[in-house]
């Protein structure tokens, strides 16, 4: 088991660093030239009267010492992906990259990115979490209940919602329930995490907060509920129609004992990456929904990051993201060695 | 089979097999339920329920068993149908297609829907933007069309009671306001008052950008002096017959209002979208207080213009039309001189016969409609909605005709309606630019359709051919392709896709190559998906006895992989494709929803819905999003639904449980 997860992280880590090279390959293609900006913003604040050709001679002189201060005097794209990483040298002579915990720092924000994207983690996870255990607390007993009645009248009834939730974009779902609690009933405020200019503390601000937060809860619950259990209804079918199973009814085994213990068991291994996958997808955010509310998530700080070209930001998020993706995988690959205990991951 | 007859559904099955399959497998295919029948009945002749048929078949009959998937392909088939081929009947359809006087529009059909009892009695007609206010001679005011003004909550259909007791004489319609004087010279208006448009208040005195209603007019005018109203955005003027003007309203929609102010030397005034035009007793230019404006005209649309003096030579403008752009001067000798912009799709003015000349010209927001001494109509200027194209053959008795923007009525002698053309309303609906939903429907549905198809395209080629290899070829070719598969569907599909579409927007692309990046984009980060698909079944494939015997007899390793085992597991990947496309449309939707896909003016499914994340204007305007939704997601539960029936009738499992 050791050497396995050894192996898996190191292979990991070669492809985090593939990835993330391809990535910042990537957004060097975006137009930020911070060094120029910068030297531009100086020689602009510097008061004095230069000819035009002092002028000259001064920006390049500042602008070759952002480039250095920031470490792109050099156009090869290996040593400014190494620098980044903190692995080669400044001008000064000093590495100053991630691995000596320099993740960058927000110029939209004007904070370093950790900073910023700390309390944007907190909001994406509560709510995330939140919902997560209500689409699982959800559909797992009527995914059960559908596979075990299959075609019954209650599983057609229940199919035919979860096809039209399936085949319906999120932010379609997410607008419907605006109208509805928002417009219409005006149960639950539209956008904010709470009351703009409330000072109210304990009790009342939990109270205020769980006010705004209900809705858009709601909604990421209803917007993955159909989708999940469409899953969870086939893998149990297919569960249910092991020869395990029916060796179990006729040794007489109650049928609870059959479909908690043995049949659940079995539909487990599939769904384990994706149940794996939900609960670490919280930390990503969710887009849409956080655009939609205004909610001040992942989501919606790397959109606003996107749009508005804040480089450093976007990089230190998509490694976020790409490490993620990566642990989460090695996460549900561990798991499937406990819901069943055929694999023998070790060997 | 418990019923004898066929329903719908079974009648539909077999036509489309039919289709399909042509006659004699139809017959084959439905025999076997007759003859159950005719079992039950008691003949004993040889059951051909038990004959073996081919995989293929069976799937397909099975599929055409159920109901809900044949309605599905029909709807898919439709919907197809609708977005390829629906374009080609609506050729003045244009992206960027913008009308500022018909913005956020409901759906209606009822701009042309002329109240009965004003039908035989119209005494003036007169519309300027979505509501049209008639007149009938007995001095009753109506209005029709879309009365309510965007979500002020002001609805011009409630005419104030006093209009409605007063005989009214004069009646005008601006872009949301309506005004009207009696009999008596009394002087009304209801509607929106935010300009100044109808009564003069303390907010529209302080506001300097406002022309307040002259006191003259508040005061009452004497009606059998008044020469013409008009109204124009969001201003209005009367015109007596001595040649004194009244005109008051908004200075910004207007800028030249001051230049008409206090005049009493008018011929004509008329509103264009942006200035005031008017005809000065001279009669030998067009005024409008802005130098150089108005001052070339030609015979005919297109031609090169003249100078006004040398085009009149002698003649005098009798009187002055003008629609958003441009204006329609009517000549002493019965022909026209045309003035200003024309947009690109136009019907051309017409030739009339010897001896016949025009006797009135209408305006419309972009057409113009005329009758001539003989009683025909004619139109010509913009033809978006078909409104320049007058039943000119039909009408042979007009005495008058009366434009609203997009429409024309012509009425005869004793004031009866004759005829009316143009554009009837929107059946979804206008959007935030004033372009019709429906259409954009049609055209995003287009855009949304290729892009998932086209995406979906991609990702077979490279996952099947990628899953094929690995998995025939195994050993270090498999772990290396599956390594590349595992770091492409490691990267989390939205930032990525968001960072993609950003710096597409940077490159200066032209929409369609844009709108193949997205397709790119979207087809190579799904691809992993088929790989494992295609790899997984090829595994369990390749053991099998034909595929050895192929290897035995030295078929070679590339055509065992592409011809013999592609084939045998083509049925699990078509159902991925069926429900790799839905995910590619709404992938795409969600994208373009962001305002990160395809880019507005270019519509998409997903596109036209961003307006509704604003919970106000979700509720406000509900048509810019409900209709566009319904058929989205009506047709990806089509296309799912198929999807579905796919993989039950082809799992071999499922025939037990039915």
């Amino acid at each position: 088991m050791g050497r396995y997860i050894v192996k898996r992280l190191v292979y990991m880590i070669f492809v985090f660093i593939l990835l993330t090279f391809l990535l910042f390959l990537l957004y060097q293609l975006m137009p930020a030239n911070r060094a120029y900006t910068d030297a531009k913003t100086e020689l602009a604040g510097l008061k004095n009267s230069l000819s035009a050709a002092e002028q000259d001679t001064k920006f390049q002189e500042l602008y070759l010492k952002y480039q250095r201060r920031y470490g792109t005097d050099t156009n090869n794209k290996m040593i400014l992906y190494l620098r980044w990483l903190g692995l080669y040298p400044f001008y000064d002579g000093k590495c100053n990259g991630i691995f000596q915990g320099n993740f960058g720092f927000s110029y939209q924000h004007n904070a370093p990115v950790v900073k910023v994207v700390g309390p944007a983690i907190r909001n994406s996870m509560l709510i995330g979490l939140i919902s997560e255990i209500c689409v699982l607390g959800v559909t797992i007993p009527l995914g059960i209940k559908c596979a075990v009645k299959k075609n019954s009248r209650f599983d057609r009834g229940t199919q035919v919602f979860t096809l039209i939730g399936f085949s319906t974009p999120s932010f379609i779902i997410y607008i419907l329930f605006i109208v509805f609690f928002c417009s219409i009933l005006g149960w639950f405020p539209v956008s904010g995490m709470k009351t703009p200019g409330s000072t109210a503390t304990g009790w009342a601000n939990a109270k205020d907060v769980l006010h705004h937060v209900a809705l858009p809860c709601i909604c990421l619950t209803f917007g993955s509920l159909a989708s999940i259990m469409r899953i969870t209804r086939a893998s149990m079918i297919d569960a249910l129609s092991l020869d395990c199973i029916r060796t179990a009814r006729a040794k007489g085994l109650r049928e609870k004992v059959v479909i908690y213990s043995h049949a659940w068991r079995n539909a487990l291994v599939p769904l384990v990456s994706i149940f794996v996958g939900g609960f670490f997808g919280i930390i990503s955010g969710a887009m849409i929904m956080e655009t939609m509310f205004g909610f001040k998530g992942m989501g919606l700080l790397y959109l606003n990051a996107v749009r508005t070209a804040d480089y450093d930001l976007i990089m230190f998020m998509q490694v976020i993201y790409t490490f993620i993706g990566l642990f989460s995988n090695l996460v549900s690959d561990l798991c499937y060695g406990l819901v069943d205990p055929r694999v023998r991951i070790s060997k | 089979m418990k019923e004898n007859r066929e329903n719908i559904f079974q009648k539909l099955g077999r036509w489309v097999t039919r289709m399909f399959m042509g006659p004699a497998y139809e017959d084959r295919m439905y025999r076997k339920s007759k003859k159950a029948e005719e079992k039950k009945d008691g003949e004993n002749k040889p059951d051909d329920s038990e004959l073996i048929v081919s995989p293929g078949r069976q799937v397909l009959q099975r599929f055409f068993e159920r109901k809900f998937a044949v309605i599905s392909v029909g709807v898919v088939l439709i919907m197809f149908c609708v977005v390829f081929i629906g374009p080609l009947f609506m050729p003045k359809y244009y992206d960027a297609y913008t009308e500022t006087t018909q913005k956020d529009l409901p759906p209606t059909m009822s701009f042309m829907k002329v109240p009965k009892e004003l039908q035989n009695d119209i005494k003036m007609i007169d519309n300027y933007g979505s509501f049209t206010v008639g007149l009938s001679n007995s001095g009753k005011v109506y209005v029709w069309g879309i009365t309510r003004i965007g979500a002020t909550g002001l609805d011009v259909k409630h005419i104030p009671e006093e209009v409605q007791n007063a005989k009214i004489e004069w009646v005008s319609a601006g872009i949301d306001h309506i005004i009207a004087i009696d009999e008596n010279g009394k002087f009304y208006g209801w509607g929106s008052n935010q300009f100044g448009q109808y009564a003069v208040t303390e907010k529209v005195l302080s506001n300097p950008n406002l022309a307040p209603v002259p006191e003259e007019v508040l005061d009452g005018v004497d009606p059998d002096q008044i020469q013409k109203v008009t109204s124009g955005y969001q201003a209005s003027a009367i015109l007596m017959q001595d040649g004194t003007l009244y005109i008051w309203g908004n200075k910004q929609a207007y800028s030249n209002i001051d230049s008409f102010i206090g005049k009493t030397n008018m011929e004509d005034v008329d509103f264009t979208l942006n200035y005031v035009v008017g005809l000065t007793k001279d009669r030998n230019s067009v005024f409008c207080g802005v130098r150089g404006l108005y001052n070339t005209a030609r015979a005919a649309i297109g031609d090169k213009g003249t100078k006004m003096t040398e085009f009149l030579n002698g003649r005098k403008i009798e009187s002055v039309t003008a629609t958003t752009k441009s204006i329609c001067c009517l000549l002493d000798d019965g022909s026209v001189a045309l003035v200003g912009d024309f947009p690109t799709d136009t019907t051309q003015v017409p030739t009339l016969a010897e001896g016949e000349y025009y006797t009135e010209i209408q305006g419309g927001a972009y057409h113009f409609t005329a009758c001539t001494n003989l009683g025909h109509v004619y139109s010509w200027g913009g033809d978006h909605f078909y409104q320049a194209e007058a039943p000119t053959g039909k009408i042979t008795n007009a005495a008058k005709v009366y434009t609203g923007s997009f429409q024309s009525y012509a009425v005869d002698e004793n004031d009866q309606l004759l005829g009316k053309w143009g554009l009837k309303g929107y059946l979804f609906g206008t959007d935030d630019a004033g372009a019709d939903i429906a259409s954009r429907v049609v055209a995003g549905g287009r855009v949304t359709m290729t892009v998932g198809a086209i995406a979906v395209i991609i990702e077979i080629l490279i996952g099947v051919t990628i899953g094929l290899i690995s998995g025939y070829a195994g050993g270090w070719v498999d772990i290396l392709l599956m390594r590349i598969a595992e770091v492409f569907y490691s990267i989390p599909l939205y930032p990525f896709m968001l960072i993609l579409s950003s710096l597409l927007a940077q490159a200066s692309l032209t929409q369609n190559q844009r709108l193949l990046m997205i397709m790119v984009i979207l087809g190579v980060l799904g691809w992993p998906g088929f790989a494992y698909i295609t790899r997984a079944q090829i595994l369990v494939a390749r053991e099998s006895e034909y595929v050895t015997a192929a290897q035995a007899m030295g078929v070679k390793e590339g055509r065992i992989a592409f011809k013999h085992i592609l084939p045998n597991i083509i049925s699990v990947i078509l159902v991925n494709i069926v429900l790799s496309f839905a995910a590619s449309m709404q992938t795409e939707t969600s994208l373009s929803f962001l305002g990160f896909g395809v880019m507005y003016p270019q519509p998409s499914w997903g596109n036209m819905l961003t307006r509704a994340s604003n919970a106000t204007a979700a509720i406000n305007f509900w048509w810019q999003w409900l209709f566009t939704s319904i058929i989205l997601v009506f047709t990806a539960v089509c296309i799912n639904t198929i999807g579905d029936t796919i993989r039950d009738v082809m799992d071999p499992k499922s025939s037990n449980d039915k």
